[in-house]
Protein backbone atom coordinates (compact mmCIF):
# COMPACT_ATOMS: atom_id res chain seq x y z
CA UNK A 1 0.00 0.00 0.00
CA UNK A 2 1.24 3.32 -0.88
CA UNK A 3 1.90 5.54 2.00
CA UNK A 4 1.63 9.18 1.70
CA UNK A 5 5.10 10.65 1.90
CA UNK A 6 5.76 12.51 5.04
CA UNK A 7 7.15 15.91 4.73
CA UNK A 8 9.75 17.11 7.11
CA UNK A 9 9.27 20.40 8.77
CA UNK A 10 12.69 21.61 9.55
CA UNK A 11 13.58 24.70 11.39
CA UNK A 12 16.66 26.59 10.52
CA UNK A 13 17.35 28.47 13.64
CA UNK A 14 19.81 31.22 13.34
CA UNK A 15 20.92 32.05 16.78
CA UNK A 16 22.05 35.62 16.68
CA UNK A 17 24.30 37.29 14.25
CA UNK A 18 27.50 39.21 14.40
CA UNK A 19 29.27 41.01 11.67
CA UNK A 20 31.67 38.83 9.80
CA UNK A 21 33.46 38.83 6.52
CA UNK A 22 36.30 36.85 5.19
CA UNK A 23 39.29 38.02 3.30
CA UNK A 24 41.83 35.49 2.28
CA UNK A 25 43.74 34.23 -0.66
CA UNK A 26 43.93 30.86 -2.35
CA UNK A 27 47.15 29.02 -3.03
CA UNK A 28 45.86 27.07 -6.01
CA UNK A 29 45.12 29.06 -9.13
CA UNK A 30 41.37 29.06 -9.68
CA UNK A 31 41.63 29.88 -13.38
CA UNK A 32 43.15 28.86 -16.67
CA UNK A 33 43.53 30.63 -19.99
CA UNK A 34 41.75 29.44 -23.08
CA UNK A 35 43.27 29.51 -26.56
CA UNK A 36 40.88 32.34 -27.41
CA UNK A 37 42.46 34.53 -24.71
CA UNK A 38 39.58 34.25 -22.29
CA UNK A 39 39.80 33.14 -18.69
CA UNK A 40 38.06 29.98 -17.51
CA UNK A 41 37.38 30.52 -13.83
CA UNK A 42 36.97 27.35 -11.76
CA UNK A 43 35.44 25.68 -14.84
CA UNK A 44 32.33 27.70 -14.12
CA UNK A 45 32.74 31.10 -15.74
CA UNK A 46 34.39 32.36 -18.89
CA UNK A 47 35.28 35.98 -19.51
CA UNK A 48 37.65 38.38 -21.17
CA UNK A 49 40.24 39.48 -18.59
CA UNK A 50 41.40 43.09 -18.24
CA UNK A 51 44.75 44.07 -19.77
CA UNK A 52 48.02 43.79 -17.79
CA UNK A 53 48.23 46.18 -14.86
CA UNK A 54 45.07 44.94 -13.20
CA UNK A 55 45.54 42.82 -10.08
CA UNK A 56 43.33 39.87 -9.30
CA UNK A 57 41.10 40.46 -6.34
CA UNK A 58 39.61 37.45 -4.64
CA UNK A 59 37.48 37.27 -1.57
CA UNK A 60 36.57 33.95 -0.09
CA UNK A 61 32.94 33.12 -0.62
CA UNK A 62 30.79 34.06 2.30
CA UNK A 63 27.79 36.09 3.16
CA UNK A 64 27.71 39.19 0.98
CA UNK A 65 31.21 38.80 -0.36
CA UNK A 66 32.14 39.10 -3.99
CA UNK A 67 33.37 36.09 -5.95
CA UNK A 68 36.31 37.67 -7.69
CA UNK A 69 37.38 40.84 -9.38
CA UNK A 70 40.22 43.04 -10.52
CA UNK A 71 41.84 46.17 -9.14
CA UNK A 72 44.02 48.87 -10.59
CA UNK A 73 45.81 51.68 -8.80
CA UNK A 74 45.34 54.76 -10.94
CA UNK A 75 47.72 57.71 -11.30
CA UNK A 76 47.03 60.57 -8.91
CA UNK A 77 46.63 61.05 -5.18
CA UNK A 78 44.57 58.88 -2.84
CA UNK A 79 41.97 57.47 -3.35
CA UNK A 80 42.67 57.00 -7.08
CA UNK A 81 41.78 53.37 -7.59
CA UNK A 82 39.45 51.33 -9.79
CA UNK A 83 37.95 47.98 -8.88
CA UNK A 84 35.51 45.74 -10.68
CA UNK A 85 34.02 42.43 -9.70
CA UNK A 86 31.54 39.67 -10.33
CA UNK A 87 29.22 39.02 -7.42
CA UNK A 88 27.06 35.91 -7.23
CA UNK A 89 25.09 37.33 -4.32
CA UNK A 90 24.71 41.08 -4.71
CA UNK A 91 23.14 42.98 -1.82
CA UNK A 92 19.38 42.60 -1.57
CA UNK A 93 17.03 39.67 -1.89
CA UNK A 94 14.40 40.34 -4.54
CA UNK A 95 14.61 38.46 -7.84
CA UNK A 96 13.24 41.46 -9.80
CA UNK A 97 15.78 43.99 -11.06
CA UNK A 98 13.98 47.22 -10.24
CA UNK A 99 13.41 46.41 -6.58
CA UNK A 100 16.76 44.69 -6.27
CA UNK A 101 18.49 47.83 -7.49
CA UNK A 102 16.92 49.83 -4.67
CA UNK A 103 17.86 47.18 -2.10
CA UNK A 104 21.38 47.03 -3.48
CA UNK A 105 22.07 50.74 -3.24
CA UNK A 106 20.94 50.81 0.38
CA UNK A 107 24.11 48.91 1.20
CA UNK A 108 26.52 49.43 -1.67
CA UNK A 109 29.62 51.25 -0.36
CA UNK A 110 27.69 51.61 2.87
CA UNK A 111 30.75 52.42 4.97
CA UNK A 112 31.58 55.39 2.78
CA UNK A 113 28.25 57.04 3.70
CA UNK A 114 27.61 58.50 0.26
CA UNK A 115 24.50 59.88 -1.36
CA UNK A 116 24.31 58.39 -4.82
CA UNK A 117 23.00 60.21 -7.81
CA UNK A 118 21.82 58.04 -10.69
CA UNK A 119 23.51 59.14 -13.89
CA UNK A 120 22.05 56.49 -16.18
CA UNK A 121 19.74 53.50 -15.88
CA UNK A 122 18.98 51.25 -18.81
CA UNK A 123 18.02 47.72 -19.77
CA UNK A 124 20.86 45.68 -21.19
CA UNK A 125 21.56 42.19 -22.46
CA UNK A 126 23.85 40.31 -20.11
CA UNK A 127 24.76 36.64 -19.58
CA UNK A 128 22.31 35.62 -22.26
CA UNK A 129 19.29 37.46 -20.94
CA UNK A 130 17.83 40.77 -19.97
CA UNK A 131 19.58 42.83 -17.31
CA UNK A 132 19.70 46.26 -15.79
CA UNK A 133 22.70 48.62 -15.83
CA UNK A 134 22.84 51.53 -13.41
CA UNK A 135 25.58 54.16 -13.40
CA UNK A 136 25.85 56.32 -10.30
CA UNK A 137 28.09 58.91 -8.74
CA UNK A 138 28.58 59.46 -5.04
CA UNK A 139 30.34 62.35 -3.37
CA UNK A 140 31.78 62.87 0.08
CA UNK A 141 32.21 66.63 0.60
CA UNK A 142 33.88 66.10 3.99
CA UNK A 143 36.67 63.86 2.76
CA UNK A 144 36.62 65.59 -0.62
CA UNK A 145 36.34 62.29 -2.44
CA UNK A 146 34.01 60.98 -5.10
CA UNK A 147 33.22 57.67 -6.73
CA UNK A 148 31.70 56.73 -10.05
CA UNK A 149 30.19 53.28 -10.17
CA UNK A 150 28.31 51.11 -12.61
CA UNK A 151 26.31 48.10 -11.54
CA UNK A 152 24.94 45.54 -13.97
CA UNK A 153 22.32 43.13 -12.70
CA UNK A 154 21.71 39.90 -14.58
CA UNK A 155 20.07 36.55 -13.94
CA UNK A 156 21.55 33.14 -13.30
CA UNK A 157 18.61 30.79 -13.07
CA UNK A 158 16.11 32.33 -10.67
CA UNK A 159 18.67 34.46 -8.89
CA UNK A 160 20.09 37.89 -9.51
CA UNK A 161 23.83 38.21 -9.99
CA UNK A 162 25.78 41.43 -10.22
CA UNK A 163 28.78 43.01 -11.85
CA UNK A 164 30.10 46.30 -10.59
CA UNK A 165 32.89 48.75 -11.05
CA UNK A 166 33.88 51.54 -8.69
CA UNK A 167 36.33 54.29 -9.50
CA UNK A 168 37.42 56.51 -6.63
CA UNK A 169 38.93 59.92 -7.14
CA UNK A 170 39.74 63.08 -5.18
CA UNK A 171 36.87 65.51 -5.63
CA UNK A 172 38.69 67.73 -8.12
CA UNK A 173 40.14 64.90 -10.26
CA UNK A 174 38.59 63.53 -13.40
CA UNK A 175 37.46 59.97 -14.00
CA UNK A 176 39.17 57.61 -16.43
CA UNK A 177 36.26 56.26 -18.44
CA UNK A 178 38.47 53.82 -20.34
CA UNK A 179 38.32 51.59 -17.25
CA UNK A 180 34.54 51.43 -17.68
CA UNK A 181 35.04 50.23 -21.24
CA UNK A 182 37.28 47.43 -19.94
CA UNK A 183 34.58 46.57 -17.42
CA UNK A 184 31.93 46.54 -20.16
CA UNK A 185 34.02 44.10 -22.19
CA UNK A 186 34.38 41.91 -19.11
CA UNK A 187 30.62 41.90 -18.56
CA UNK A 188 29.71 41.42 -22.21
CA UNK A 189 32.09 38.49 -22.54
CA UNK A 190 30.93 36.81 -19.32
CA UNK A 191 29.43 33.33 -19.74
CA UNK A 192 28.25 30.64 -17.37
CA UNK A 193 29.80 27.31 -18.29
CA UNK A 194 27.55 25.26 -16.06
CA UNK A 195 24.46 25.50 -13.93
CA UNK A 196 24.78 27.21 -10.59
CA UNK A 197 24.63 25.32 -7.33
CA UNK A 198 21.12 26.66 -6.75
CA UNK A 199 19.89 25.47 -10.14
CA UNK A 200 21.02 21.93 -9.38
CA UNK A 201 19.21 21.63 -6.05
CA UNK B 1 20.34 37.38 7.12
CA UNK B 2 19.96 38.52 3.53
CA UNK B 3 21.30 35.14 2.49
CA UNK B 4 18.46 33.41 4.32
CA UNK B 5 15.97 35.79 2.74
CA UNK B 6 17.33 34.98 -0.74
CA UNK B 7 16.97 31.28 0.01
CA UNK B 8 13.41 31.34 1.34
CA UNK B 9 12.01 29.80 -1.85
CA UNK B 10 14.48 26.93 -1.48
CA UNK B 11 13.70 26.45 2.21
CA UNK B 12 10.05 26.28 1.18
CA UNK B 13 10.91 23.61 -1.36
CA UNK B 14 12.58 21.55 1.38
CA UNK B 15 9.74 22.09 3.89
CA UNK B 16 11.90 24.20 6.13
CA UNK B 17 11.26 27.46 7.92
CA UNK B 18 13.82 29.93 9.16
CA UNK B 19 13.81 32.26 12.10
CA UNK B 20 16.43 34.38 13.75
CA UNK B 21 17.04 34.92 17.42
CA UNK B 22 18.79 37.90 18.92
CA UNK B 23 19.21 39.63 22.24
CA UNK B 24 18.18 42.91 20.65
CA UNK B 25 14.83 44.36 21.60
CA UNK B 26 11.75 44.15 19.38
CA UNK B 27 11.96 47.72 18.09
CA UNK B 28 15.59 47.26 17.04
CA UNK B 29 14.77 44.00 15.31
CA UNK B 30 11.80 45.54 13.52
CA UNK B 31 14.07 48.27 12.18
CA UNK B 32 16.73 45.73 11.26
CA UNK B 33 14.20 43.56 9.39
CA UNK B 34 12.81 46.56 7.57
CA UNK B 35 16.24 47.81 6.55
CA UNK B 36 17.07 44.44 4.97
CA UNK B 37 13.55 43.68 3.70
CA UNK B 38 13.43 40.48 5.73
CA UNK B 39 10.10 38.67 5.78
CA UNK B 40 10.90 35.77 8.10
CA UNK B 41 10.48 36.07 11.89
CA UNK B 42 13.17 37.50 14.12
CA UNK B 43 12.74 36.63 17.76
CA UNK B 44 13.80 39.02 20.47
CA UNK B 45 15.25 37.22 23.45
CA UNK B 46 16.56 39.93 25.74
CA UNK B 47 16.66 37.61 28.74
CA UNK B 48 19.00 35.34 26.74
CA UNK B 49 17.57 31.99 27.83
CA UNK B 50 17.64 30.73 24.23
CA UNK B 51 21.31 31.68 23.97
CA UNK B 52 22.02 29.72 27.12
CA UNK B 53 19.96 26.79 25.81
CA UNK B 54 21.82 26.74 22.50
CA UNK B 55 25.16 27.54 24.14
CA UNK B 56 25.69 30.74 22.21
CA UNK B 57 25.83 33.13 25.13
CA UNK B 58 29.41 34.11 25.89
CA UNK B 59 29.83 34.89 29.56
CA UNK B 60 29.70 38.58 30.35
CA UNK B 61 28.79 39.68 26.84
CA UNK B 62 25.51 41.27 25.85
CA UNK B 63 25.19 39.48 22.51
CA UNK B 64 24.88 35.90 21.28
CA UNK B 65 27.58 34.13 19.35
CA UNK B 66 26.62 33.37 15.78
CA UNK B 67 25.32 29.86 15.32
CA UNK B 68 23.08 28.06 12.85
CA UNK B 69 20.94 25.25 14.18
CA UNK B 70 18.63 22.97 12.21
CA UNK B 71 15.90 21.21 14.14
CA UNK B 72 13.82 18.48 12.54
CA UNK B 73 10.07 18.08 12.90
CA UNK B 74 10.53 15.84 15.91
CA UNK B 75 12.44 18.58 17.69
CA UNK B 76 15.81 16.90 17.32
CA UNK B 77 18.78 19.14 16.67
CA UNK B 78 20.34 17.78 13.50
CA UNK B 79 22.84 20.45 12.50
CA UNK B 80 24.93 22.99 14.38
CA UNK B 81 27.54 25.28 12.85
CA UNK B 82 29.22 28.35 14.27
CA UNK B 83 30.16 31.52 12.47
CA UNK B 84 28.78 32.94 9.24
CA UNK B 85 26.20 30.59 7.76
CA UNK B 86 27.40 28.32 4.98
CA UNK B 87 24.27 28.57 2.87
CA UNK B 88 25.20 25.86 0.41
CA UNK B 89 25.93 23.46 3.25
CA UNK B 90 22.63 24.37 4.90
CA UNK B 91 20.67 23.83 1.68
CA UNK B 92 22.30 20.49 0.99
CA UNK B 93 21.53 19.38 4.53
CA UNK B 94 17.90 20.48 4.26
CA UNK B 95 17.55 18.71 0.93
CA UNK B 96 18.90 15.51 2.48
CA UNK B 97 16.65 15.86 5.50
CA UNK B 98 13.63 16.43 3.29
CA UNK B 99 14.44 13.35 1.24
CA UNK B 100 14.75 11.29 4.43
CA UNK B 101 11.34 12.54 5.52
CA UNK B 102 9.78 11.60 2.20
CA UNK B 103 10.71 7.92 2.48
CA UNK B 104 7.79 5.58 3.25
Amino acid sequence: MKRKGLSILCLVLVVAWLSGCATTETTKKPYKLSQQGTVIWEDEFEFLPPPPGWKLLRVEAGENDINFGFMREDPGPFPSVTTFAYDEEPFGCTPGFEKREKEFFKRFLFNAILQFQILEKKKVQVVGGEGLAVTVEGKDPIKKEKVRAKVVFGKRGDRVVGFYITQWRPMDASYDLSAFEIFDKFVTSFKFLKKSFYETL
Amino acid sequence: MEGHQRNLYLYERFNARVLGVSRDDVITLAYFAKSLDLTFPLLSNVTAFLGVYFDTQPEGRPIFGRRTVIIDKKGVIRYVRDGSPDFKDILLFLKKLNQEGGKP
